[in-house]
């Protein structure tokens, strides 16, 4: 064999191994120092738009300035100074190079999500002069952890929701007043729980229908969500029962809460079809003292303040006596 | 499952940890060079251990503090492995001083944290225990297990295809600061069996 041929051997097998990288479906990208593009494979070259001959020798950063240069070059450094790989995830960084998702039809990302290796390059002298850059496409992977965070989120909104009302459902609800109970005994911080019944319910159901007692319950849980805190916890506690917490606040303030609650109530009027009718609710509070010792006593407490007021000739707010 | 009998003589043990003793050495003087500070270096802490007894490896951590966490699986030569580096939550604050990241920290800031120091020490850790056993080692891009999780919740082990695991855990920790954060290195239990060949020619030397 010649040299010659020997030479043309390794040219076609260089030139295949080319043809190979140029083909390879992730991104490949090599820098200097300063940062300037080097090499620029087929795959940028698509996803771009720009061929090798307009961005060989241009600065990466005046190219694309949509690179976050501060965090690359924190990257980079790290390698170009210890001759180390780094990695990058689309977790920290959704993209290195914005570039259109691969799937534009399709696809349901906007973008294409980027997963990164930066490699050394050139230490033969124990200097790195150069660094090339891994791009891989990890959309799918990205979109389908995120939608099924997403789902994730919404069962458990829904597990905790109430759906005629739209407040925590009695379970959720509970849960929250035990750990109610727990923050404001520890902290010594006041804390109220109000409770809340509409009055001769049974009577809308069977005068107006059922359909018109879930409109009821409807009205009082909007006016709840609308006068509580965003810190407040409000929940629908049985049927026609329902219950706040209201944190930081003493049981005189939660009066002035559920007095303006109550007065909102009998003022208004629901209209179902072409009726119209007027109900009213009975309020009973409970601050937690030193004393309680459950957040079952604690609602045993407002709930026996609701049955006082209930007694009383209902439509009223009556606070529950601390000495009992 | 493919019942493969591994065990590790004494010699064999102290040769392991005598490689990542150098391997931590060099991970640990990039660290150094990176942050500017003064590496406090451990013991390496070799185990032939039940996968299921993987907490038990983390002996630096307590079961109970809130952790950070990255896992990094590698291959080369037919000895193939995972990389875990834990952090304590309680070490961010200060990590993030010696990265110079912005006072603030949230959980992406975190994240970057997290990444920037798996880099250096498990590239360093398998450069410098590959070029001892003249393996090259490919490295699976980085997978982050969680952040403020408990422990249990971080490695929860199930679905393990392997029983026996050769562990290696070496806890790094920073002088003057409050930095606690354990690297393992995990090889699967049919690479025990090559590494021991690997490990037979260095001691006959």
């Amino acid at each position: 064999m010649t040299d010659r041929t020997i030479e043309n051997d390794e040219f076609k097998e260089i030139h295949s191994l080319m043809g190979m990288l140029q083909n390879l479906d992730v991104g490949l990208v090599v820098l200097d120092r300063e940062y300037n593009i080097q090499l620029w494979n087929n795959f940028m070259e698509s996803h771009s738009g720009m061929n090798p001959s307009e961005v060989r020798d241009q600065n990466l950063f005046s190219i694309f300035p949509e690179i976050n240069k501060e965090w690359f070059v924190h990257k980079a450094e790290c390698v170009f100074q210890l001759n180390t790989r780094a990695f990058t995830t689309w977790e920290q960084r959704p993209y290195l190079f914005k570039f259109k998702n691969y799937r534009p039809i399709t696809g349901s990302a906007e973008f294409m999500y980027q997963n990164t290796t930066i490699i050394p390059m050139d230490a033969s002298t124990g200097q790195v002069e150069r660094i090339g850059i891994i791009v891989y496409d990890v959309t799918d992977v990205a979109v389908n952890k995120s939608e099924l965070k997403a789902i994730n989120e919404k069962f458990k909104r829904l597990s905790r929701t109430d759906k005629l009302s739209g407040l925590y459902n009695r379970g959720y609800w509970e849960e929250c007043l035990g750990n109610e109970f727990k923050r404001a005994k520890r902290t010594e911080t006041p804390s109220s729980l109000v409770v809340f019944d509409i009055d001769h319910f049974k009577q809308v159901n069977d005068v107006y229908g059922h359909a018109a007692g879930d409109i009821a319950i409807k009205f009082v849980s909007d006016a709840l969500i609308q006068n509580i805190r965003e810190t407040d916890i409000a929940g629908r506690y049985g049927g026609e029962e329902f219950a706040a917490i209201l944190i930081d606040t003493k049981a005189e303030e939660a009066a002035v809460f559920a007095e303006r609650m109550r007065q909102f109530i009998e003022d208004s009027s629901i209209r179902y079809y072409q009726e119209e009718f007027k109900f009213t609710i009975s309020i009973g509070i409970a601050q937690l003292t030193q004393d309680t010792d459950s957040a079952h006593q604690w609602f045993e407490l407002a709930d026996s303040a609701l049955y006082q007021a209930k007694e009383k000739g209902r439509n009223q707010v009556q606070i529950a006596d601390p000495e009992k | 499952m493919n019942k493969v009998n591994v065990s590790i003589s004494e010699d064999q043990r102290d040769c392991y940890q005598e490689i990542a003793n150098i391997a931590m050495g060099q991970a640990a003087a990039l660290l150094a060079k990176l942050l500017d500070v003064k590496v406090i270096l451990p013991i390496p802490v070799v185990n032939l251990i039940e996968v299921n007894e993987l907490r038990m490896a983390l002996s630096g951590i307590e079961a109970s503090d809130k952790v950070s966490g990255v896992c990094q699986g590698f291959i080369g030569n037919r000895i193939s492995g995972e990389a875990l580096l834990i952090f304590n939550d309680a070490s961010l604050g200060d990590i993030s001083q010696l990265l110079k990241y912005p006072d603030e920290l949230d959980t992406s800031v975190e994240l970057e944290l997290l990444m920037d120091v798996a880099n250096i020490l498990i590239g360093a850790c398998l450069r410098g225990i590959g070029s001892q056993l003249d393996v090259t080692f490919s490295q699976g891009h980085p997978v982050v297990l969680g952040q403020h999780v408990n422990l249990p919740e971080l490695i929860s082990t199930n679905h393990y295809r392997w029983s026996k695991t050769l562990a290696i855990e070496i806890n790094y920790k920073i002088e003057g600061y409050n930095i606690n954060c354990d690297l393992l290195l995990l090889f699967a239990e049919d690479a025990i069996n090559v590494l021991n060949n690997k490990v037979n020619y260095l001691l006959e030397d």
